[in-house]
């Protein structure tokens, strides 16, 4: 017959085809980014860059408590940031807009988070290329300790894979959530030490601080990039844990719930 | 060896009657018991609301049953769907892979479809041109072409659409056509009796989301023609 089968339901077929529904998914995703918008992909770059300088504005011109230094730690913490909560809100409102197609068609639900997830650290592998050119530039050359950053930045990839697929299983049926997500996420970020190094905050809050994987992970990053120390194993592997077992939790709520969102009015 | 492709066992299929984390619920099908063997072509009819969409995404394996059984032989089972979210600053091009990744085919087989694809769409230079800038029908006949383009064991149609001009209508009808008298197994909702009769060989007869009757074609039609009054 001259046509092409429909993919069988299970095996390794099945998983080959979600792979290539992934990485296709996610070039349209791309391409029609840079459609959307005037300056592109340029944004990616110039995002970061205004938001540093406002925070430098305000913190080091302003109120005089950034010091000597504060431009580059500054930047790195908010490149990271703006990848973790691009992740996260992209992520968490992938199955919400989808429904309709989750309507229409048998589709592994998990693609949608999926796929904002592998664009959004594809744009930020591209700016933290940029970050460590522009850290060249400015007297922070590469250094051995560079070697741990896969391992750092994997595990603030799988904290927003774990944020961002939570959050995408329950949008679906609590979408009011998508009005409070942006002021959790400004919260959080004063709380994982984006424009403050984790060395100020009064010693009465460190411990409880310490807990927030994204602050430690952001803060043994900047010793790296900056100062060429490696990271503390204990901290690290702590955080690791927390990291998987936020990933797994994310991963378990969207095929816990999955059969729900096809019945959801989109 | 038996040769059902789908077997249905006082299936109830249940939505939220809002949207909330527990609540009400609504049962769109009560109970519903059906067998499809290889090659059956079976018509669905019954009033508005007794449940033949929701039906029909259950066999498609979109919706899970909230109670009863359902078997399924190692088969694909697929929903006709026109337009699977086309995304407006993608090419024709990409949008056709993207929809027919969407409706489960592999890339390598997209691709070797492409020209068929571009070809039945009748859309000359535009398969190139972002979807934004076509027309209705034009939309239509490219989520037509590559909805062609998918052989599923099970093909599942609600309602036979009308896609376009009166031109492509006519070739789009013809297609399915040809499609469900080419042996594929087939479950076709519609409003038209008369096109049930003409392309099924057997019917189900449904009411407030129960199976009431299934058999012969001029046997259901009879007895829901004389329900009607």
């Amino acid at each position: 017959m001259g046509y092409a089968r429909a993919a069988s339901r299970r095996g390794p077929r099945m998983r080959l085809h979600f792979l290539e529904l992934l990485w296709f998914s996610t070039y349209a995703e791309l391409r029609a980014e840079r459609s959307r918008s005037y300056l592109g992909l340029l944004w990616w770059l110039v995002e970061p860059a205004l938001m540093m300088a406002a925070f430098w504005l305000v913190f080091d011109r302003i109120l005089g408590s950034g010091g000597p230094g504060y431009l580059p730690f500054l930047l790195i913490g908010l490149v990271v940031w703006q990848w973790f909560k691009s992740s996260v809100v992209h992520a968490g409102q992938a199955i919400w807009m989808n429904l309709v197609l989750i309507h229409q068609v048998r589709v592994p639900v998990l693609i949608f988070p999926f796929v904002h997830l592998l664009a959004d650290a594809i744009k930020f592998a591209v700016v933290f290329v940029v970050l460590l050119a522009v850290l060249w530039l400015a007297g922070y050359p590469p250094n051995p300790a560079y070697l741990s950053l896969p391992l750092l930045l994997s595990c603030i990839g799988l904290c927003a894979v774990g944020g961002g697929l939570l959050l995408a299983a329950l949008m679906p049926l609590l979408p009011d959530l998508r009005f409070v997500v942006e002021q959790l996420l400004a919260v959080l970020m004063f709380l994982s030490g984006i424009v403050f190094a984790f060395e100020r905050v009064p010693a009465a809050y460190a411990p409880w601080l310490a807990w927030n994987p994204v602050l430690v992970l952001v803060d043994a990053l900047r010793g790296v990039l900056l100062h060429g120390r490696w990271p503390d194993p204990a901290a690290l592997l702590r955080v690791a844990v927390i990291a998987v077992a936020l990933a797994l939790a994310g991963v378990a709520a969207v095929r816990r719930l999955a059969a729900r969102y096809p019945k959801l009015a989109a | 060896m038996s040769d059902f492709v789908l077997r249905l066992e006082r299936v109830g299929v249940a939505f939220d009657v809002r949207r909330r984390l527990r609540g009400e619920k609504h049962w769109a099908l009560q109970d519903v018991s059906l067998e499809l063997r290889r090659g059956q072509r079976l018509g669905i009819v019954g009033r508005n609301g007794a449940g033949k969409s929701t039906l029909l995404r259950v066999l498609a394996g979109i919706l899970r049953p909230d109670r009863g059984r359902i078997a399924r032989a190692d088969a694909s089972c697929q929903l006709l769907s026109l337009s699977l979210g086309f995304v407006p600053h993608l090419s024709g091009r990409d949008n056709a892979i993207l929809c027919g990744l969407r409706l489960g085919l592999r890339r390598r087989e997209i691709d070797a479809r492409l020209a068929a694809i571009h070809d039945y769409a009748e859309l000359g230079d535009f398969f190139d041109q972002p979807v934004a800038s076509y027309s209705n029908g034009m939309v239509l006949r490219l989520g037509f072409s590559v909805a062609l383009q998918v052989q599923p064991d099970v093909l599942l149609v609600d309602e036979l659409l009308a896609v376009g001009d009166a031109e492509f209508q006519r070739k789009s009808a013809q297609a399915i056509h040809e499609r469900i008298h080419a042996g594929t197994t087939v479950v076709l909702v519609s409003h038209d009796e008369d096109r049930i009769a003409d392309l099924c060989d057997s019917v189900l007869w449904m009411e407030y989301g129960r199976s009431l009757l299934v058999g012969r074609v001029d046997d259901v039609l009879a007895a829901y023609a004389a329900a009607q009054g």
